[in-house]
């Protein structure tokens, strides 16, 4: 499986999700080479670090996920946002098939994330960490990281 | 020693500046400051822009307070290192963010001891006047989610059964 998290928090929450990967085949994907250390046991690649006002970055970005995807061949990719994650899944969708999993930031607390509302659409396990964000329609809400 | 924090993606130089300011009024006082990309350079605390997580935490355990962009990975750092923790969160009207979820963050942590929120960065002395003599922000109890939320995570990622869309077989694994 995959494993990506954009920079500061996206990161941090991820790591707090580690136990749940135990004994599974992971490789994490984050935005800046220093974080490997926090996963020595991984295979840990670097993508770029986007916003969506950054046009020509999102195009790298893009590039960079389905070598990822490719080389990897993930099953499943789970995210803790954000632009980054939310292509990923995107992309192992549409090459994979995979299995994908969004859980949006604790950050938003009172609305999803805006990559999180597009989520919708690539995630099959669609989740925030706030019970006051969740909907009937989606997206679920199953606990947070803290 | 202060640590100034802006994380690593977006310049905030607002807190930048404004903490650099406060330094120059107060000389006695030591900070040090990641900035990321940020185009505002200091010229009255020492500065980087990017360190490593492992470097970083070690510079915050050597402070006495951290003054961050209302972040949660800063929040997990104060919590981590027990320091008390200003924050000034971003806004989309500046520029600063793509949404004013920082502004939400803000209004989430306001309530927890250790955190204190200056909404603009005109009431940070004060908050950091508080922060001075107030009490640090609780360490977590685990580096890790409550285990029900990784029960429910680590049970999505191993049953095949699970949502719809199972993945392909796997082929020729690295």
């Amino acid at each position: 499986m995959l494993a990506i998290a954009s920079g500061g928090g996206h990161w941090l929450e991820m790591q707090r999700l580690y136990p749940a990967f135990e004994n599974l085949d992971v490789a994490f994907v984050s935005v800046h080479p220093a974080y490997a250390e926090q996963v020595p046991n991984h295979r840990f690649y670097v993508v770029r670090d986007v916003t969506r006002w950054d046009r020509w970055g999102l195009i790298v970005l893009a590039a960079q996920l389905i070598r990822i995807i490719w080389i990897e061949r993930p099953t499943t990719v789970i995210t803790t946002g954000s632009a980054p994650g939310l292509f990923a899944l995107a992309i192992a969708k549409l090459m994979r098939r995979a299995r994908t999993i969004w859980i949006d930031s604790i950050a938003n607390c009172e609305q999803l994330s805006s990559s999180g509302r597009r989520a919708r659409y690539v995630a099959d396990v669609w989740l925030t960490q706030w019970p006051e964000v969740e909907r009937p329609e989606g997206p679920a809400y199953w606990g947070a990281v803290l | 020693m202060i640590i100034v924090t802006t994380g690593t993606m977006l310049p905030f130089d607002r807190l930048v500046r404004a903490m650099d300011e406060w330094v120059a009024h107060h000389p006695h006082e030591q900070a040090f400051a990641q900035i990321g990309n940020g185009a505002y350079e200091p010229r009255h605390m020492e500065w980087v822009r990017f360190l490593a997580p492992s470097e970083f935490t070690r510079q915050v355990k050597r402070s006495a307070l951290i003054v961050a962009h209302a972040g949660t990975g800063s929040f997990f750092l104060a919590a981590e290192t027990c320091k008390p923790l200003v924050m000034l969160p971003r806004l989309a009207a500046n520029g600063e963010h793509t949404t004013d979820h920082q502004v939400h963050t803000a209004r989430w942590l306001c309530d927890k001891p250790g955190v204190y929120i200056a909404m603009t960065e005109r009431e940070l002395p004060v908050a950091i006047a508080k922060a001075r003599v107030g009490d640090p922000v609780a360490s977590q109890r685990t580096a890790y989610a409550p285990e029900e939320f990784l029960q429910r995570i680590r049970r999505c990622l191993v049953d095949p059964e699970l949502p719809p869309i199972p993945g392909k077989a796997r082929k020729g694994s690295r």
